[in-house]
């Protein structure tokens, strides 16, 4: 077969995935396995009809996981009549799933925020993520420049190891496994989750999910995570509750976080002072702040560089971290 | 600002999908324009485009292709013909992952005051969702950071090329009154915002912070020719030959130092759990704040005048903290 290739042209990766998403969106009903490696160029190349073509299968498979990776859903059928057999699964790829609704179009001004927003994760953690999802939507958008959004260079830290690993299990729905630590008693425990949202607050990164462990939604710090973040084995699925859902477990778990208030006290101008906003309150303003927190460890690393500046009034258990911690670092540095 | 990234194969994969979905829509394409779009080299699109034309799907089922009109590539010029049952006739969808970090990079655009309308925001996010090829829900929130109103008067300095006047914090804590700043861009860096601006007493690009500023003012002079030539780089810190090399380890709270810091190589693993790295230091006073704050989870290896430094704030602080009882009291 593979003398019918005129002068047998190297066929890359790229132009071989694009074949394959070419045939299995334009077969009407479907094909298998060998169908593919036989006929789709880049494989027929190489395709032994009769041999042995199992590292052409492997190759098949891994482009598979390519094509699932670009957000193409994959149609995997075995026909009624012969099931139980492997030979005839038929893969395709339904054009509804494939394309954009109709009509989908970005103004120039959307389409300088998404660039924008693209920019925001270069050397981050989605940023190969981003790259690839802007080039599909720079061949929707109108091309032109927005002239209010110059002169702005984001950039999203998201600094924790963890954070694609996770994000890639909120993706693929997939239970995993991690070490972590409790910043209290400073135990390591491993956790079970079934991970539902990456989110940002008070400039930290946590995973929002449920946890297998204490079996109820929780959430957790990325940079207490001590260990990779490993999917569960046996791997498994689980399926992920509706934005609805997930909006309102936000909601209670914040709502519990947001009773907690400290107090501190402000030397007038002073860096913390300008920090906390202090001068913009007015002049007869009270050196005496409140502050909502999330976690208290976290704050307490925030007022520790503020040391001399700030003194903590209350709740006691802060006032008792912020020490501990540099007590902690006075006796490393000795 | 085309970036033109080194692309891998699924990157060029990714590339070929979207630009049939844009070919198919016109005539004809200037190879120029293609790559100012998708923001690759003229060098990317001809070889994506030749490698749309190769498709040949002779024995298929199904045997139209698309054909490319090599005169015209060479020419500088894409242009195709197809038959529409046999290519890919619209753009493809996102997968989750591509959708949530343009959703989660929208949501941290909507943290600069002013940028986009919550609306604006909201909507994009909503089509970004029904083009997520599973229409997932948004995997990655990010909540908008504070504001702040000299951020505004910024922006328009920026936007029009305009001199502006400002108090401003140093890092002495010392407040100076009306400084000048020739605006040349707004820098978010995590939960930090940073102006890029040629400072004309110096004659140098400096990064200031802009929580550290007040009374911020445009005035009518426009921004010099020396200002809007300076080359503007990703960094907020720029080393100095004086600078003392410092060794800093630690555990995965503290990672975000790594960060902020800009290692001068590759971090080192201890442990499981311990990094170690290099950084450059201006002045080893500075690092008893950065470090103590994290409350023993980074620590200063070397050298010793960095780890005394770091000492002393923290035995400072713990002073501070109990002004009442001093260390040599009876």
């Amino acid at each position: 077969m593979s003398d019918k290739k005129p002068n047998a042209i190297k066929i890359s990766k790229p132009e071989r995935l694009f074949n394959l998403t070419c045939a299995l969106l334009y077969t009407r009903s479907g094909l298998t396995k060998n169908e593919i490696l036989r006929s789709v160029p880049g494989y027929e190349g190489e395709y032994d009809e009769g041999g042995d073509n199992s590292s052409l299968e492997r190759k098949f498979e891994r482009d598979k996981a390519s094509l699932l990776h670009n957000g193409i859903q994959l149609e995997v059928a075995i026909p009624a009549h012969e099931d139980e057999n492997n030979q005839v699964t038929v893969y395709s790829i339904k054009r509804e799933s494939f394309y954009w609704p109709k009509n989908v179009k970005f103004t120039p001004r959307q389409m300088a925020l998404l660039n924008l927003a693209a920019e925001a994760w270069v050397g981050g953690s989605l940023s190969t993520a981003a790259s690839r999802g802007i080039t599909k939507l720079r061949a929707m958008g109108s091309i032109g420049e927005d002239s209010d959004i110059v002169g702005i260079a984001p950039r999203i830290q998201a600094s924790d190891p963890s954070f694609r690993d996770v994000n890639n299990a909120i993706s693929d729905h997939q239970v995993v496994n991690f070490d972590y630590r409790n910043p209290k008693t400073g135990d390591i425990l491993t956790r079970t989750l079934q991970p539902w949202l990456l989110r940002k607050v008070a400039g930290q990164w946590l995973v929002m999910g449920f946890d297998e462990l204490r079996n109820e939604p929780r959430n957790f710090m990325l940079r207490r995570i001590v260990s990779k973040v490993a999917t569960a084995k046996p791997s498994r699925n689980f399926s992920p509750p509706s934005i609805e859902q997930i909006a309102k477990t936000v909601a209670e778990l914040d709502a519990l976080a947001e009773k907690q208030v400290a107090k501190i006290q402000v030397n007038r101008d002073s860096e913390a002072w300008f920090r906390y906003e202090l001068d913009l309150q007015g002049n007869g303003s009270s050196d005496e702040l409140s502050i909502n927190y999330h976690d208290i460890y976290v704050l307490a690393e925030e007022l520790r560089e503020y040391a001399g500046e700030i003194r903590v009034l209350k709740p006691e258990a802060l006032i008792q971290l912020v020490r501990a911690g540099f007590e902690k670092v006075a006796n490393d540095h000795a | 600002m085309p970036d033109q990234l080194r692309l891998d194969d699924s990157d060029r994969y990714n590339l070929m999908l979207a630009l049939t979905g844009l070919l198919v829509q016109g005539d004809e394409y200037e190879v120029q324009a293609l790559a100012q779009r998708f923001e690759v080299s003229k060098e990317e699109i001809v070889k994506a485009v030749k490698n749309i034309g190769y498709m040949d799907m002779a024995h298929f089922e199904n045997p139209d292709r698309y054909v490319v009109d090599y005169d015209a590539l060479e020419e500088g010029y894409v242009r195709i013909s197809y038959n529409l049952e046999n290519v890919v006739e619209d753009v493809p969808r996102l997968s989750s992952r591509q959708a949530s970090a343009l959703a989660a990079g929208l949501v941290y655009l909507s943290s600069l005051p002013g940028l986009a309308e919550n609306e604006e925001i909201q909507e994009l996010q909503a089509i970004l969702r029904t083009g997520d090829s599973r229409g997932n829900t948004p995997e990655v929130l990010v909540q908008p950071g504070s504001k702040d109103a000299d951020l505004l008067t910024i922006r328009q300095a920026i936007k029009l090329s305009r001199t502006m006047s400002c108090d401003y914090l140093n890092l002495k804590g010392e407040m100076r009154i009306a400084r000048v700043i020739e605006p040349l861009r707004i820098d978010l860096r995590g939960e930090l915002v940073y102006l890029k601006g040629w400072c004309p007493e110096n004659r140098d690009v400096r990064s200031f912070r802009v929580d550290r500023m007040r009374n911020a003012s445009m005035t009518e002079k426009k921004t010099s020719k020396e200002a809007l030539s300076a080359v503007l780089d990703d960094e907020v810190y720029h080393p100095s030959e004086a600078d003392t090399l410092v060794t800093i380890e630690v555990d995965p709270e503290a990672f975000s130092l790594m960060v902020d810091f800009r290692p001068i190589e590759e971090p080192e693993t201890v442990s499981q759990y311990v990094k170690r790295f290099k950084i450059l230091v201006g002045d080893v006073r500075n690092l008893g704040r950065i470090v103590a704050r994290f409350g023993g989870t980074a620590r200063v290896i070397a050298p010793d005048t960095a780890r005394v430094a770091v000492r002393e704030f923290a035995m400072q602080a713990m002073g501070d903290l109990n002004p009442t009882q001093p260390a040599d009291a009876e």
